[in-house]
């Protein structure tokens, strides 16, 4: 598979959200605006890029009945601590993020990517996995929450341009559910042809 | 690798070990700084709800338990004038959707009466895109509250109590309440700090630590909060709930 292959696939064939269908509950949970949406999807990047490399490279050193333990405490780990940098160093950005981040380690995009990619392939393949699955989990969160955003709260990206009286639903849980049904099928049947 | 008893302990063992002393050692590396970012933008928050002046702010911090929470009164003055008092206060006896809120709110006093001047959500867990909404400038509840004289204020939401004086967020009436309990708090804070607590705020105040102390707002008449002793013979309040630890 060519290194370019690698990041498309995880934006269509392999997309996390509308195909292998991983990482639910913060898809559901935070989309209920376009930039939730975004932020969400591009920390879970950078921590799928990062766990990947470093699975890919402690990949040999695991006995295989214990992998998933070792995986999930190598990332558990991981994610504390870049939470605990960015708290510190880059107070901006924790203020952005900070909210998606523990969300991030019960992810199991991660560990899915883990399991299935970065523990039988190399560190460079595997990190450019982590772009492409992370490419596609942040463009479909933000696809929902602009569709959300747009039903629900009459604005995209905060500019509103409906005032108050689109039906608050589609913000909350159900309409979650709804607007991520729809845009399912619609993806797999753009996709497939 | 081939799975032996032997190297997957050890395995574990070291992947266990290696990563808790990485966290440990990130947390003291980073606790300091975490710490004083944390205080930064306390003093930020204290300044940005009051109004602009010129010199140099001298604080002038006092702190209140109240129960198990700390409200903390800080009178900032330049020049030799009292600026105004800013108030760091939790909701106590409405927790928001997910967790308590706690608001930095500005009481300045204009032609001897007190004006809120300015809030500021210090830390608050509601859902983003609904309750969360309190954060952005110029919602709701704010507008709700800046420029009012608190003493005129009913400290409910208007879903509740049709003289409540908070229009609540859409779609987060407990957020809007946990929000409005919390601006309650701070001006007992400011009443308190400046030593016109009256009796029946002083129940709020003065309550024993201890026992759960304070009573869900919305049974008690508007600034008149009553201590829990008063109910103590009924059925435990809603407040309880695991929400007011014990000790």
């Amino acid at each position: 598979m060519s290194k370019l292959q690698l990041i498309t696939k995880g934006i269509l064939k392999e997309n996390p959200t509308f195909v292998l269908i991983l990482g639910m509950c913060p898809t559901l949970g935070v989309t209920s605006s376009a930039v939730n949406g975004m932020g969400m999807g591009v920390a879970t990047m950078a921590v799928l890029i990062m766990s990947n490399i470093v699975i890919s490279l402690i990949k040999n050193l695991i006995p295989d009945k214990v992998r998933i333990p070792a995986f999930i405490v190598v990332i558990a780990s991981f994610v504390t601590i870049i939470e605990m940098l960015m708290k510190a160093y880059v107070p901006a950005l924790y203020a952005s993020l900070g909210v998606f981040i523990p969300l991030i380690v019960v992810n199991c995009i991660i560990l899915g990517r883990a399991e299935a990619f970065a523990s039988k392939n190399g560190v460079v393949d595997s990190a450019l996995d982590g772009v492409g699955i992370g490419l596609g989990f942040t463009l479909s969160l933000t696809v929902i929450g602009m569709v959300r955003e747009a039903l629900g709260a009459g604005s995209i990206f905060g500019y509103n341009f409906a005032g108050d009286v689109m039906p608050l639903l589609f913000i909350l849980a159900p309409g979650g559910f709804i607007v991520l049904g729809y845009l399912m099928v619609l993806f797999n049947k753009i996709a497939k042809r | 690798m081939k799975s032996s008893l032997k190297n997957m302990v050890l395995v574990l063992f070291t992947i266990t070990a290696v990563s808790a002393l990485l966290v440990a050692l990130v947390n003291t590396v980073t606790k300091e700084t975490i710490a004083q970012t944390e205080q930064k933008n306390k003093d930020l928050a204290k300044l940005e709800v009051l109004p602009a002046f010129e010199g140099e702010a001298e604080l002038e911090e006092q702190t209140k338990q109240i129960g198990d929470f700390t409200v903390g009164v800080t009178k900032v003055s330049a020049n030799g004038e009292v600026v105004g008092y800013a108030v760091e206060a939790p909701s106590i006896t409405k927790n928001g959707y997910a967790d308590r809120i706690y608001l930095m709110v500005g009481f300045v006093e204009k032609e001897g009466q007190t004006l809120i001047n300015g809030i500021k959500v210090l830390s608050q867990k509601e859902t983003p895109g609904l309750g969360a909404n309190m954060t952005k400038e110029g919602n709701k509840l704010e507008l709700s509250a800046v420029g009012k004289n608190p003493a005129e204020m009913t400290f409910k939401v208007k879903k509740d109590d049709a003289s409540g004086s908070f229009d609540s967020l859409t779609g987060s009436t407990i957020s809007s309440r946990a929000y409005a309990n919390a601006m309650e708090t701070a001006y007992a804070g400011y009443l308190w700090a400046k030593g016109e607590l009256d009796t029946s705020e002083e129940a709020i105040a003065d309550a024993p630590t201890g026992a759960s102390t304070v009573t869900e707002g919305a049974d008690t008449p508007t600034g008149a909060t009553v201590a829990e002793g008063d109910y103590a013979n009924e059925t435990e309040p809603e407040a309880q709930k695991g929400e007011i630890s014990n000790e």
